[in-house]
């Protein structure tokens, strides 16, 4: 019984250390914590911010693996959803920067001036793409 | 008496097609003032249509030049080993409708994109889930967290590329700037070695 216990104890160790350590790796790699620190000229605190992002994955954790209720107005819901928007946002440019798509893009099309119209379309097409998701294409 | 020449390759300069390439127009130079305007109207090169539109001057050429012109010239060579010249054959235009094309392409790839995302991880039953476990309310469309969501997952794009604090933080480039800036330099590197293995290729065919 206690070998099962501990065996159990090891293997949720050892899935929830490929798990975290994938997450920061995937993070480092996409550069979002850096670009804000750089936007934001807070170089310094960055250690917070580490700390922010793994506290902020153990509630996640919590808020999953437990059910529990708050009982807070929904109007709490709005930053929220703001925030974790702008972080998925982030990702998504992050990985686009990532592949190298603007540059080929331009470099394909000559249109080196007018890159900011073609992020432009990329980032409308996600806010239409998302909000037509969830206000229609879900429910049909 | 001394002759030093000092010379730094330019890395990239433009040029018209026919255009007779001078050293003063791929390299900054240094040599004492009796020979200076000599080295400045040095004919380097003949752009010619065999060219197309990328040439590669390399420092060895231009050294070889110059002893040509300068006996004992003991020529400095600082910098880049090698100018690339740029051929521009044609003003590049733009077509409108291309460019609309693309831009609707980029549009509604990236729409589908997200709404595959969204599906890909479940989105809708963990929003579904956060909406319950904070207002304890089980509702099957919390627009409210949804919307902002949506609203927010565009902001976040351009905060990344950096264009809401465009105007107040300028001193740093930004991330795309950067990737355009790489993207370029590994072009060049590509064309240098690439370019020169070629003229070598020729050389040794003849």
């Amino acid at each position: 019984m206690t070998i099962k216990v501990l065996a159990v104890m090891f293997i949720g160790l050892a899935g929830g250390l490929a798990v975290g350590s994938g997450f920061v790796a995937f993070l480092t790699v996409l550069g979002i914590i850096p670009r804000l620190t750089q936007l934001t000229k807070t170089m310094k605190m960055i250690r917070h911010y580490e700390w922010a992002v793994v506290l902020g994955a153990l509630t996640g954790i919590a808020g999953s693996l437990r059910d529990p209720v708050l009982g807070i107005s929904p109007y709490f819901m709005v930053p929220l959803g703001l925030t974790g928007g702008v972080f998925v946002g982030m990702l998504a440019a992050g990985l686009t920067e990532a592949l190298n798509v603007f540059p080929v893009l331009a470099k394909r099309l000559g249109i080196d001036g007018k890159i900011i119209i073609l992020i432009m379309a990329i980032v409308l097409g996600k806010i239409a793409g998302s909000i037509f998701q969830w206000v229609y294409f879900v429910h049909h | 008496m001394e002759k030093t020449i000092y010379i730094r390759m330019r890395n990239r300069v433009l040029a018209k097609p026919e255009e007779i390439i001078y050293l003063d127009d791929i390299a900054q130079i240094i040599a004492p003032e009796t020979i200076i305007t000599m080295l400045k109207k040095l004919k380097v090169h003949q752009i010619s249509i065999h060219d197309r539109n990328i040439v590669i001057i390399d420092v060895m050429k231009v050294i070889k030049l110059i002893s040509t012109l300068i006996e004992n010239a003991d020529v400095q060579t600082i910098g880049p080993a090698q100018t690339i010249v740029e051929v521009i054959l044609k003003k590049k235009q733009m077509s409108l409708p291309f460019f609309i094309l693309i831009w609707f392409l980029l549009f509604f790839g990236s729409a589908m994109a997200i709404m595959n995302f969204h599906d890909d991880v479940s989105m809708r039953s963990v929003q579904e889930k956060l909406y319950k476990i904070i207002t304890g309310v089980e509702d099957s469309k919390p627009w409210i967290f949804q919307i902002p969501y949506s609203v927010g997952l565009g902001l976040g794009m351009i905060l990344f590329f950096n264009h809401v604090f465009q105007k107040r933080i300028n001193e740093e480039p930004s991330p795309l700037e950067v990737e355009m800036f790489n993207y370029q330099m590994d072009l060049d590197n590509y064309v240098i070695i690439h370019e020169n293995k070629e003229s070598m290729k020729r050389t040794n065919d003849d």
